[in-house]
C-alpha cells in the first residue's frame, strides 16, 4: 500500500495509569488504620447486642464475597451458585460437629479434641479447626466438579449451570431427611440439624450464644487470613493467569496458560472459602437448615461483589459490609418503620427483595464497576471498551 | 467473546465415545426416565394407562412452559442475553389474569358464552400488560447496557427479577392463592385407551396451538419477522439494510412478553393456583425447555417445552414434586455439557 | 540446508460446507523469515490458528521438531515454542504493558497455588526473574521503561502491536508467528518492525512465520513466500519468483497489483 497511514494515537485516560488514585503510603496507612478500627471498635459494643451480631455476620459475609470475588472478580467465571459452598461448608459443620449422627461410636460418640460439653455427648464432635480444614477440602472439591460442566461454555451458560447446580443442592438439602444414608439421614431438612456445636478453640473461655464478640473475633481472624491469600494470589502467577483468562480466554490459551487447570482452581478457591465461612456461621447460628439455602443467597453474595467492584479486593470488603448492613441491619431494625410513619401498611422486611433487586438495577446502569474498582476495571466496564474488540479493531485502518 | 475450542489430543475410542454421546446422549437420557416408568407400568398394571396420563398432562403442562420458552429463545436469538425476569412476566401474566378474573366477576358458576368471552378478553389483556412490561424492561435496562459485558444486563435481569416477585408478593401475600376453577379444568371430556383427557388439557392445546402457530408464520413470512430474523444473525448488516435495530428489538420482547403472559393465562386456569414465586421455578424450567430444544430456534423451544413438561409430569408422579425442579434442573445440566446446542440446533463446532 | 523446524503437510479445514483451507502444505527452516500472502479471505489466519491449536484440521498433519502437535492444546503447543501475535491485538486490556509480558511466561514459570500464597523465597526469585526477562524484552521491542506500567489499552496502537510481539518474545519461543504486524503502521515503523525481525532471526536464531499484507515488507524481509487463495496454496517460492507469477498477480488483481513497487 502505498499511502502513508498515520498511526492512530490511542487517547489517554485520565486515571493515573496503572496505579490507584492514591499514593501508596497513604494506601497502606489506610489498609492500617482499617484493620486497627475492626480490631478495636467492638470492643465498645455491647457483647451480647444487636450491633455485635452484625458484625459478626458481616465478617462472615466478606469471607464469602471474597470467595466468589476470586471465582468471578478475577477469572471472570459468572458463578450463580454460590450457596452450594456455604451448604457445603454448613453441612459439614453439622455433620462433624453436632448430635446429628445420633448412632456414631455405637451410640457414644466419635470425639476428637473437643472439650465439655461436646465430649461427652453422642453424634460426631470433631474439633473447629480441623472441621474448617475439612470444610475446606469438601468444597474445594465440589467447587471443582461444579466447575467441571462449565469448562466449554460461554458466560452467560455457565451462570445457568452454576445456579442450576445451587439448586439442585438445595433442593438436596431440603429433601435430605428422606434420603437415608448408612444409617442417618442426609440432612434434616428445613427442621435443620441443631444444636451445633459452638467454636471450642485451646486456652480460651468456652464460647457461648451470649457473648458474641469472641465469635466476631473467630470470624475477623478468618477475615485477615483470607485476605492475606487474596493478596498474595492477585499479584502471583496464578493471580496474572486468572484476569488473562477473563479478559481474553483464547489469547491466555495461546500465551500458554492452561485454561481448564487454571478454571477449576478458580472455582476451588473460591469455594474453599465459602466452606470456611458456611462452617463458621453453621456453629454461630446454630443450627444447618435447608432454608438458608436459596438462590437468593448466592445474589446477595454476587451482589457483595458487584456492588464493592469486581476483581477489586478492598471494593468487596466495603461491599459486603454494606450489603450485610442494609439485610440485616437497616431494613429489619432501622428503616423496618419507615413505611408505617408515613401511613403504609407494611413494614420494609416485606419490600427486602424489591429493594435489593432495585439496588441491583441502579448499581449496573450507573455505576457498573462498583464502589472501589478494580484499578483496572474502571476502564472496561464504563468505557464501552470490549475484551478483544472495540478499541483494538477501530484502530484498524 | 466467541467460545473457546481447545481440541484436546485423545485416543480416537474416546473421542468416539464423545462423539456418540454429544450425538445421542441427550435423547438417550430424555428417553431413559419415561421408558423405565413405562416399563414398570406394564409390569405392575399390564398397561400403560398411567404413563399415558403422565404424557397427555405432560403435554398440556408442557404447552404453558412451551410459550414461555419461546420468549427466552426468542430475545436470546436476537441480543444474546439470557431475560432472567421472564419467568416473573410469566407470573405476572398469572396474576392479571386472576384479578381480571374477580374484575370480570368470572366464577365457576358463569355460563359457557360469557366464559369464553370473558377468558378471551383476560387472554388479550394479560398479553398486552406482560408484553409492555417486557418492552418497558428493555428500554429501562437492557438497552443502556448493550455495549457492556455480559454481566451487567444479566444482573439488571435478575434485579428486576427481585422487584417483580416483590410487587408479587405485595400483590398476593407469600403463600399460594386459589382461584376459582374456572372451566372445570379436571373435567373429562373424553378419554383414549383409558386415558382421561380433561378440559384444562384441551385448553392448553388450543390456546397454545394457534398461539404458536401464529407466532412462527409471522416470524417466517411478515416483514417485522423478517428484520427480526435479520437482525437476530447480523445486526450490523440489518441496520445497513435500512432496519430499525432498536424497535425490532422491541418487538421481539413484545412477543415474548406476551406469548408468557398468555402461558400465565392458561397456567391460572389449568393448575387453579397462583403464587408470587411461581416464576422462578417457571422460568428455569421454560429456560431449560428453551436450551433443551436449542436456544434460538422456536420448533425447538415448543418441542423443549412439550418434552420438560413430560419429564416433570413423571417425576412429579412417581418420585415426588420436591424432587421436580432437582431433576429438570439435573437435566439442564446434562444438556449443557453434551449438547449445548440442544436437540435442533447445529452440532456444536468449534470456533469460527 | 538447516533443520526443518515445522512441517505441515495436507492440512485441511473445514466449517460444514466451507473449505477454509484446502490441502496446504508448507515447511519452516529454523533460522528462517517465511511469509504468507494472499488476499482477505484466503485462509492465512485459519492456517495459523490450526497450527497455534486453535482449531483442529480436519485433514492433515502438523510436527515442529519432530514432535506432532495436530490438535495440540493451545497452551501445550505454546510450551513446545510457538509463540503468536493476533491480526486483532490482543493484548490483555485490563493489565500493564510489563503485565502482559510476563503473562507471556506462565509456561516457563513453576510456582503454583500454594507457592504463590506463601511466597517463598524461590518463588520471589522466579517473580522477579519473570519481571526482569519481561522488562527486558519491551525493551528489545523498542518500549520505553517509563511506558512499561500503563494500562495495555492506554498505549498508542504501535506500542500496542510492540508489546504483543514482546508479549510472545519472552517465552523464548523457536518460531514466532505473526499476523499482519505492519498494519496500521506508517513506513518508519514498519522498517523498523522489518530490522526487528532481522534481529530476532540473526541474534536469536528464531524462526518467524509472517502474514501480511504490506508487500514492502514481505519482499523485503522473507526467505520464502508462500501465497494462499480461496484456502489453497496457489503459488510458492523467493520473493522475486512470487512477484512474477501471473497466478498470484490475477489473485490480487485490482487490489495490490497497480500499488506494488516494483
Amino acid at each position: 500500500m502505498g499511502a502513508a497511514a498515520p498511526v492512530a494515537e490511542t487517547p489517554k485516560a485520565e486515571l493515573p495509569p496503572g496505579a490507584s488514585r492514591l499514593p501508596k503510603g497513604a494506601r497502606m496507612g489506610l489498609t492500617v488504620a482499617a484493620c486497627a478500627a475492626a480490631i478495636i471498635v467492638p470492643l465498645f459494643f455491647d457483647s451480647g447486642g444487636n450491633v455485635m451480631n452484625n458484625f459478626v455476620l458481616a465478617a462472615a459475609y466478606v469471607v464469602m464475597a471474597l470467595g466468589l470475588n476470586i471465582i468471578v472478580g478475577f477469572a471472570g467465571l459468572l458463578d450463580l451458585g454460590y450457596v452450594a459452598f456455604f451448604a457445603i461448608g454448613a453441612y459439614t459443620m453439622g455433620y462433624f460437629g453436632s448430635g446429628f449422627h445420633a448412632n456414631a461410636g455405637n451410640g457414644d460418640g466419635i470425639h476428637i479434641l473437643v472439650t465439655e460439653p461436646a465430649s461427652n455427648l453422642p453424634g460426631i464432635h470433631v474439633n473447629f479447626l480441623i472441621i474448617c480444614l475439612l470444610a475446606i477440602a469438601a468444597t474445594t472439591v465440589a467447587g471443582m466438579l461444579i466447575g467441571l460442566p462449565t469448562l466449554r461454555l460461554r458466560g452467560d451458560y455457565i451462570a445457568i449451570v452454576t445456579l442450576a447446580f445451587g439448586e439442585i443442592i438445595g433442593r438436596i438439602a431440603i429433601n435430605g431427611d428422606e434420603i437415608h444414608f448408612l444409617d442417618t439421614k442426609l440432612t434434616n431438612g428445613r427442621q435443620g440439624i441443631t444444636p451445633v456445636d459452638k467454636i471450642d478453640l485451646p486456652g480460651v473461655d468456652r464460647f457461648t450464644s451470649l457473648e458474641l464478640r469472641p465469635w466476631f473475633y473467630v470470624a475477623l481472624a478468618l477475615v485477615f487470613i483470607v485476605l492475606f491469600v487474596n493478596f498474595r494470589l492477585r499479584d502471583s502467577r496464578l493471580g496474572r493467569a486468572w484476569i488473562a483468562l477473563r479478559e481474553d480466554e483464547v489469547a491466555a490459551a495461546s500465551m500458554g496458560i492452561p485454561l481448564v487447570k487454571t478454571k477449576l482452581l478458580a472455582y476451588g478457591t473460591g469455594a474453599a472459602f465459602g466452606g470456611v465461612s458456611g462452617a463458621f456461621l453453621a456453629s454461630y447460628l446454630n443450627t444447618v437448615n435447608a432454608d438458608q439455602f436459596q438462590f437468593s443467597f448466592s445474589i446477595f453474595v454476587l451482589a457483595m461483589v458487584i456492588l464493592g467492584g469486581l476483581g477489586s479486593i478492598w471494593g468487596v470488603v466495603v461491599g459486603a459490609i454494606v450489603l450485610s448492613a442494609i439485610n440485616n441491619y437497616l431494613i429489619p431494625d432501622v428503616f423496618n418503620s419507615l413505611p408505617s410513619d408515613i401511613g403504609l401498611d407494611f413494614d420494609l422486611t416485606e419490600l427486602s427483595f424489591g429493594i435489593f433487586g432495585f439496588l441491583l438495577v441502579i448499581m449496573m446502569i450507573i455505576r457498573p464497576e462498583g464502589l472501589i474498582p478494580e484499578r483496572r476495571r474502571k476502564m472496561e466496564l464504563v468505557e464501552d471498551v470490549g475484551s478483544d474488540e472495540g478499541v483494538f479493531e477501530a484502530r484498524m485502518p | 467473546m466467541t467460545a473457546a475450542s481447545l481440541p484436546a489430543t485423545q485416543p480416537s475410542a474416546i473421542r468416539a465415545v464423545r462423539a456418540f454421546l454429544s450425538r445421542y446422549g441427550l435423547i438417550i437420557a430424555l428417553v431413559a426416565l419415561p421408558a423405565y416408568y413405562a416399563v414398570s407400568d406394564l409390569v405392575e398394571d399390564g398397561n400403560l394407562t398411567r404413563i399415558g396420563d403422565n404424557l397427555v398432562d405432560g403435554l398440556s403442562n408442557g404447552s404453558i412452559w412451551a410459550l414461555v420458552a419461546i420468549g427466552y429463545t426468542l430475545v436470546y436469538g436476537i441480543i444474546e442475553l439470557i431475560n432472567f425476569a421472564h419467568g416473573e412476566v410469566f407470573m405476572i401474566g398469572s396474576f392479571v389474569s386472576a384479578g381480571l378474573f374477580g374484575t370480570l366477576g368470572l366464577t365457576a358458576a358463569t355460563g359457557t358464552g360469557g366464559l369464553i368471552l370473558g377468558l378471551l378478553v383476560t387472554m388479550v389483556v394479560a398479553m398486552i400488560a406482560c408484553g409492555t412490561l417486557n418492552v418497558l424492561m428493555e428500554k429501562v435496562a437492557y438497552r443502556p447496557l448493550r455495549s457492556a459485558p455480559k454481566l451487567a444486563p444479566l444482573i439488571t435481569a435478575v434485579g428486576f427479577s427481585f422487584i417483580l416477585q416483590n410487587v408479587g408478593l405485595l400483590w398476593r401475600g407469600g403463600s399460594p392463592q386459589s382461584i376459582d376453577d374456572l372451566i372445570n379444568s379436571q373435567h373429562e371430556v373424553f378419554s383414549i385407551f383409558g386415558v382421561s383427557i380433561t378440559n384444562g388439557d384441551l385448553l392448553a392445546v388450543l390456546v397454545t396451538f394457534p398461539l404458536v402457530l401464529l407466532m412462527t408464520q409471522f416470524i417466517a413470512h411478515s416483514r417485522l419477522g423478517k428484520a427480526m430474523r435479520a437482525t437476530a444473525q447480523e445486526p450490523d448488516a440489518a441496520r445497513l439494510m435500512g432496519i430499525n435495530v432498536d424497535t425490532t428489538i422491541s418487538l421481539t420482547f413484545l412477543l415474548g412478553g406476551m406469548l408468557a403472559g398468555a402461558g400465565g393465562l392458561i397456567y391460572a386456569l389449568f393448575q387453579t393456583t397462583i403464587w408470587y414465586f411461581q416464576g422462578f421455578t417457571a422460568g428455569l424450567i421454560a429456560f431449560t425447555a428453551a436450551v433443551m430444544g436449542g436456544i434460538g430456534n422456536i420448533r425447538g423451544a415448543v418441542l423443549g417445552g412439550l418434552i420438560i413438561g413430560f419429564i416433570q409430569q413423571i417425576s412429579d408422579n412417581r418420585i415426588g414434586t420436591e424432587w421436580t425442579p432437582a431433576i429438570v434442573f439435573a437435566y439442564l445440566v446434562l444438556i449443557m455439557v453434551f449438547r449445548p446446542s440442544g436437540l435442533l440446533g447445529e452440532e456444536t463446532r468449534e470456533a469460527g | 540446508m538447516t533443520d526443518v523446524l515445522l512441517d505441515a503437510s495436507g492440512v485441511t479445514k473445514r466449517f460444514g460446507g466451507l473449505t477454509a483451507v484446502d490441502d496446504v502444505s508448507f515447511s519452516i527452516p529454523e533460522r528462517s523469515i517465511v511469509s504468507i500472502i494472499g488476499p482477505n479471505g484466503a485462509g492465512k489466519t485459519t492456517f495459523f490458528n490450526i497450527l497455534t491449536g486453535l482449531y483442529k484440521p480436519t485433514l492433515g498433519r502438523i510436527s515442529f521438531q519432530g514432535r506432532n502437535i495436530t490438535s495440540g492444546r493451545p497452551d501445550k503447543i505454546m510450551k513446545l515454542g510457538i509463540a503468536r501475535t493476533f491480526q486483532n491485538i490482543r493484548l490483555f486490556g485490563t493489565m500493564s504493558a510489563l503485565e502482559n509480558v510476563m503473562i507471556g511466561q506462565h509456561s516457563r514459570m513453576s510456582a503454583g497455588l500454594f507457592g504463590s500464597i506463601l511466597r517463598t523465597p524461590p518463588v520471589r526469585k522466579e517473580e522477579r526473574r519473570v519481571r526482569e526477562h519481561a522488562a527486558e524484552a519491551l525493551e528489545y521491542v523498542g518500549i520505553r521503561k517509563r511506558v512499561h506500567d500503563q494500562l495495555a489499552i492506554n498505549l498508542s496502537y504501535g506500542d500496542q502491536r510492540r508489546v504483543e510481539i514482546a508479549r510472545a518474545l519472552s517465552s523464548d519461543p523457536k518460531l514466532l508467528l505473526l499476523d499482519e504486524p505492519t498494519a496500521g503502521m506508517n513506513p518508519q515503523e514498519s522498517d523498523e518492525l522489518t530490522a526487528l525481525m532481522q534481529r530476532l532471526r540473526d541474534d536469536r536464531g528464531l524462526a518467524i512465520l509472517l502474514i501480511e499484507h504490506d508487500m514492502k515488507v514481505i519482499m523485503g524481509v522473507s526467505e520464502h513466500i508462500t501465497v494462499l487463495d480461496h484456502g489453497e496454496k496457489i503459488a510458492e517460492g523467493g520473493p522475486e519468483e512470487v512477484r512474477a507469477n501471473p497466478q498470484v498477480v490475477e489473485a490480487y488483481l485490482g487490489k495490490q497489483a497497480s500499488q506494488e513497487t516494483p
